[in-house]
């Protein structure tokens, strides 16, 4: 069974134009939207993405089902403008930036058409409907790439924070620091964990203090994590020293049955670093 | 010294470096613990560096090897050192040791210390 669409004249006589030499007048909105007081683009830029835009449209209108938004030609459309708004945002530009430009672009490709065909398109409905169902899927893409390019400044912030946040430094000849900060959870405990031994691979590295310092919380699955940690640091031949263990984590760890036996804690970084200086025999005198 | 699986160098007086070979077939461990401390016996070894620098990998089955090992070469005071574990073992180690090891580690030779 095939549905039927009524199509107006209005609509059929757009989709019959044979589109070309519209791109130097599409230029206008990307010029006002890019090249003004922001400076994302160039002109020469904005006058190649404006002939791809041309002839991006008239392959859509030109095509078997103008109205089918889910064609190829549309789709083609649709990864035109992720990548446009990727390139928009990348270089500093708000979304506000590509929202204003797809729909200038919009009223621009009307009067153009007009123009260039002399049918009066501007004054049909079924025309402005036509491509406000367009160009409202272009402004979801839009959004969408806004969102991507979001969630990649998040991660990338989030990625920067935890190396930062654990700073893993040869202090001297063989000893490794680590400061750890904030909240312990199992991911980062597991970040942190592969980085360090890594490190002691690659540094030969003979004592790693771990100072607890600036660790406020601690549950009973990170607290194995720990053990885990100072387990594996020890297994690879290094010494572990713990240090600045609050005394709610000391209580938490107690509660937890956390064997401390194996592990040498002292009270402040100054003196696990003390202590892994003696253990490799060197001696700091003031 | 060649034994079926391992390479055993003499490195100083008393020092003795065990190079754990492709062929070592750890589920024959009775007879390689015997042979190995034979040989730590008869050459007055005191320590025994067991080189775990090509294992990616540690599990259960070759942690438990380790273990008798150590304990059988303890039981002739030869003192096991494991040296240049990988940080992948070292970790998949850490995962399920529940006690301390017999034997001990290392990063390298010299940086063993009593």
């Amino acid at each position: 069974m095939t549905t039927k669409i009524h199509i107006s004249d209005r609509v059929k006589a757009l989709f019959e134009l044979k589109i070309s030499n519209i791109a130097a007048d599409l230029e206008a909105p990307g010029l006002k939207s890019f090249c003004s007081d922001n400076r994302l683009m160039d002109q020469d830029e904005v006058a190649d993405f404006s002939h791809e835009i041309e002839s991006l449209i008239a392959s859509l209108l030109g095509s078997e089902d103008p109205t089918n938004l889910k064609s190829p030609e549309f789709h083609a459309i649709e990864v035109f403008f992720g990548n446009l708004s990727h390139r928009v945002l990348v270089r500093g530009g708000h979304i506000e930036d590509m929202v204003r430009y797809t729909k200038a672009l919009q009223n621009t490709l009307i009067e153009v058409l007009e123009k260039k065909s002399g049918i009066p398109f501007s004054k049909s409905q079924a025309v402005w409907l036509y491509l406000d169902d367009v160009f409202n899927e272009l402004i979801m893409v839009v959004f969408g790439a806004y969102l991507e390019e979001r969630e990649r400044t998040l991660q990338a912030q989030q990625a920067e924070l935890r190396e930062t946040a654990t700073p893993i430094t040869e202090i001297w000849d063989g000893v490794l620091t680590l400061p750890i900060i904030g909240t312990l959870d199992s991911s980062r405990t597991m970040l942190v964990m592969e980085a360090l031994l890594n490190r002691i691979a690659k540094d030969h590295a003979k004592a790693v203090v771990m100072d607890l310092t600036g660790v406020k919380n601690i549950d009973s699955q990170v607290s194995h994590h720990l053990i885990q940690m100072v387990r594996a640091v020890q297994l690879m031949g290094s010494h572990a020293i713990v240090t600045g263990i609050h005394p709610e984590i000391a209580r938490a760890l107690v509660s937890l049955n956390i064997d401390f036996n194996n592990i040498t804690t002292r009270a402040s970084m100054a003196d696990g670093l003390k202590e892994a200086f003696s253990r490799m025999g060197i001696t700091v005198s003031h | 010294m060649s034994i079926s699986g391992v390479h055993l160098t003499r490195i100083g007086h008393g020092d003795f470096l065990l190079d754990p070979l492709k062929s070592l077939n750890i589920r024959d461990r009775d007879r390689l613990i015997e042979e190995i401390t034979a040989y730590l016996i008869q050459v007055r070894a005191v320590r025994l560096f067991y080189d775990l620098s090509d294992l990616a990998l540690i599990d259960p089955l070759y942690y438990s090897w380790l273990e008798f090992l150590a304990r059988a070469a303890r039981a002739v005071n030869v003192k096991m050192i494991c040296i240049r574990m990988q940080p992948t073992a070292a970790f998949a180690l850490s995962r399920f040791l529940q006690e301390t090891p017999t034997f001990q580690t290392a990063p390298e030779i010299d940086g063993w210390q009593e």
